[in-house]
């Protein structure tokens, strides 16, 4: 971050499409990211982003469109001459070096003289807390050791960026908060760009500076988590987040920067604040999301409101997430913390007033 | 009741297994091992006016590793046996690189069935078939004599007997290897890649590390075969000078010296076995374990 402008983005995907045979596995994308940034891109299986990061690692070549890194163009860069070290989901460690020599394996490549070589890769090695195993076969490491070996292979010719390709799906639960903790703090701490593609929201949400959703070879939103979770820029992307009341319905009338949308379920008010207007008599959809709709067995003094039935609820750690039905049959879901619901029979009381006031709204673009 | 029901089981399940591994044992014992082990015990017989006498005396084995022509055989069939896995390998390596690696596997398949197809005939008549292209006025040197080259002696010569050692092993070694760089997982090759090692770096520092045990096995095939070849260097190569097979034969003639050609096949089998041995030791060792 220290030694290029933050103006200048580091990797530049401009128009890039990748076509395999008749298959369009990457359809246009453009992306600007900055140098320092941490970046997840995420998406279903199928969704173009492992192809995404194999472009940018120059292990595919884009059918069209440009690759910018560090502002030259890649696309004919041979992967060998970039500077774009991966993590795999597989790890793909060498079987027939042991652990220091995985580790010095691209100084080795780069003509680094051995004694330099070793002093680096057991410098890396310690980083990790793995040196004592740096002599052992990379079979004899559990999941997570060979993870941190994975890393200070990638990280040992010390990269501008970090490629990571869904390192963290073969490991447990508990490993996994363990590594998203040493990954931040590594990031932070190096200061270098990481290129992350995952499937898990909790993984990207929880490491990113910005995250990416990607869809059908598309980016359908680039924005910091929160704003992601708060303002889901489409119907894709709000229901991918998930968690949300989605609702569609017709605009009847416009004022100022609040909408009247009617809906089977009603008609609600929505705040178009920074969004474009629909005109009257469009459809038009908005996500309400389930942490900011409020309860009660009463009838509600808010500027939406809506009666319905208990179906079910879930129950983890502290959060509580109540699964309703209006009178028409439209879903909604409601979350909230244990402690707000213990003086409430939720079985006995059955219906219940759902609210929300107009700015917890948000108007889906298409 | 319950375990007298399992092993009645166990029992019916034994019987089974050996009734499967008796015909092999049989077969290794009578065919292999029986002969094998009279085999060193004729080493060990007398030869007195022509007529072999069973005996346990060493006069044999003094007789033939006391002779520069035993020696001088041994050296030249390992030379050669060691040439032939060389060059044959390196030969080998790329076509075999190439099927595996630039091919489908359409053209892979019908590659491997072709290497097959050789096997269809007498490695007899082929090596007859070298006899005649390889002559003096043969094909080849027609040809190379229209360039206004040669002609050149090809038969009776090394070089004769390596084409024979290459006409049995190639095809067999191309198959072994194109097989082992073919389960190479292609991410390996990607990761060396991703850390900035050259296409052609990658098949020393990565391809033929992964594809070590496959790429020695099919070496120790090509050495067995060459080493104990007789066909290439008797006809080919035309025995000058002789190797330990051609020995065997000449031993046996003159004389009936049967106890001293049992010396040298007891001493090629040491040698193969010592050879398999480190080779397998050596295509299954693992690295770095402590």
């Amino acid at each position: 971050m220290t030694n290029s402008p933050a103006s200048q983005p580091i990797v530049e995907f401009v128009d890039v499409v990748k076509r395999f045979g008749d298959f369009e596995a990457v359809k246009g994308i453009d992306l600007e990211i900055m140098p320092g940034e941490f970046i997840a891109i995420m998406g279903s299986s199928g969704c173009g982003k492992t192809t995404t990061l194999r472009m940018l690692a120059g292990l595919e070549a884009p059918t069209e469109g440009e690759i910018r890194l560090d502002g030259q163009v890649m696309n004919d860069v041979k992967p060998h001459d970039r500077d774009t070290p991966m993590v795999w989901q597989s790890l793909a460690l060498f079987p027939f070096l042991n652990v220091r020599e995985n580790v010095e394996f691209g100084l080795k490549m780069r003509g680094v003289g051995p004694d330099e070589r070793k002093d680096r890769a057991m410098r890396w090695l310690e980083r990790m807390e793995i040196e004592q195993f740096a002599e052992r076969s990379v079979d004899q490491l559990s999941g997570g050791q060979r993870q941190r070996v994975a890393l200070a292979r990638a990280l040992v010719t010390e990269p501008k960026v970090l490629l990571l390709d869904e390192p963290l799906s073969a490991l447990d639960a508990h490993l996994v908060i363990r590594m998203q903790q040493v990954l931040t703090k590594l990031q932070r701490d190096l200061g270098i760009t990481f290129v992350y593609v995952t499937h898990s929201q909790s993984e990207a949400f929880a490491m990113a500076d910005r995250v990416v959703i990607m869809g059908d070879g598309k980016i359908a939103q680039v924005g910091k988590p929160r704003d992601i979770y708060r303002a889901p820029a489409n119907r894709f992307v709000a229901e991918f987040v998930g968690r949300n009341n989605i609702l569609t319905g017709t605009v009847t009338e416009l004022a100022g920067s609040t909408v009247a949308i009617a809906t089977p379920a009603g008609t609600f008010t929505v705040s178009a604040e920074g969004a474009a207007l629909p005109a009257v008599g469009a459809t038009a959809s908005f996500v309400i999301a389930a942490d900011l709709v409020h309860f009660s067995p009463d009838p509600m003094a808010e500027e939406n409101s809506v009666e319905c039935s208990l179906i079910s609820e879930e129950f983890v750690g502290s959060v509580m997430t109540l699964f309703l039905e209006s009178k028409d049959g439209t879903e909604f879901k409601v979350q909230t913390q244990e402690r707000v619901l213990a003086n409430i029979d939720l079985k006995a009381t059955g219906r219940f007033h759902l609210g929300w006031s107009a700015a917890s709204a948000h108007l889906l673009g298409e | 009741m319950g375990t007298k029901e399992t092993e009645k089981k166990k029992r019916g399940f034994e019987t089974f297994a050996v009734v499967w591994r008796v015909p092999l044992i049989a077969w290794q014992t009578v065919f292999f091992l029986g002969p094998l082990l009279f085999m060193v015990a004729m080493s060990f017989f007398v030869v007195k006016n022509y007529r072999m006498r069973e005996a346990f005396e060493f006069v044999s084995w003094a007789k033939m590793l006391g002779r520069h022509t035993f020696w001088d055989a041994y050296g030249y069939t390992l030379l050669l046996a060691v040439c032939s896995t060389v060059i044959v390998s390196l030969i080998a390596f790329p076509a075999a690189y190439a099927l595996a690696f630039k091919t489908s596997a359409t053209v892979r398949r019908w590659a491997i069935f072709l290497l097959v197809v050789p096997f269809f005939t007498s490695y007899l008549v082929r090596i007859f078939s070298w006899y005649v292209v390889l002559a003096e006025s043969g094909p080849v040197n027609s040809v190379l004599g229209f360039f206004g080259l040669g002609p050149f002696t090809m038969l009776n010569t090394m070089f004769g007997t390596m084409v024979g050692y290459a006409t049995l092993t190639l095809p067999l070694v191309v198959i072994l290897q194109t097989v082992s760089l073919a389960n190479i997982d292609n991410r390996f090759i990607e990761a060396a890649h991703n850390l900035g090692c050259g296409a052609f770096r990658t098949i020393h520092a990565v391809i033929v590390p992964m594809a070590k045990t496959g790429l020695v096995i099919a070496a120790l095939f090509c050495f067995i075969l060459s080493f104990g070849d007789f066909v290439s260097p008797y006809y080919l190569g035309g025995s000058k000078p002789p190797t330990l097979a051609i020995l065997i034969i000449d031993t046996t003639k003159s004389g009936q010296q049967w106890p001293r050609a049992a010396v040298v096949a007891v001493m090629m089998m040491l040698t193969l076995f010592t050879v398999a041995f480190s080779s397998i030791w050596y295509a299954y060792r693992k690295r770095g374990s402590r």
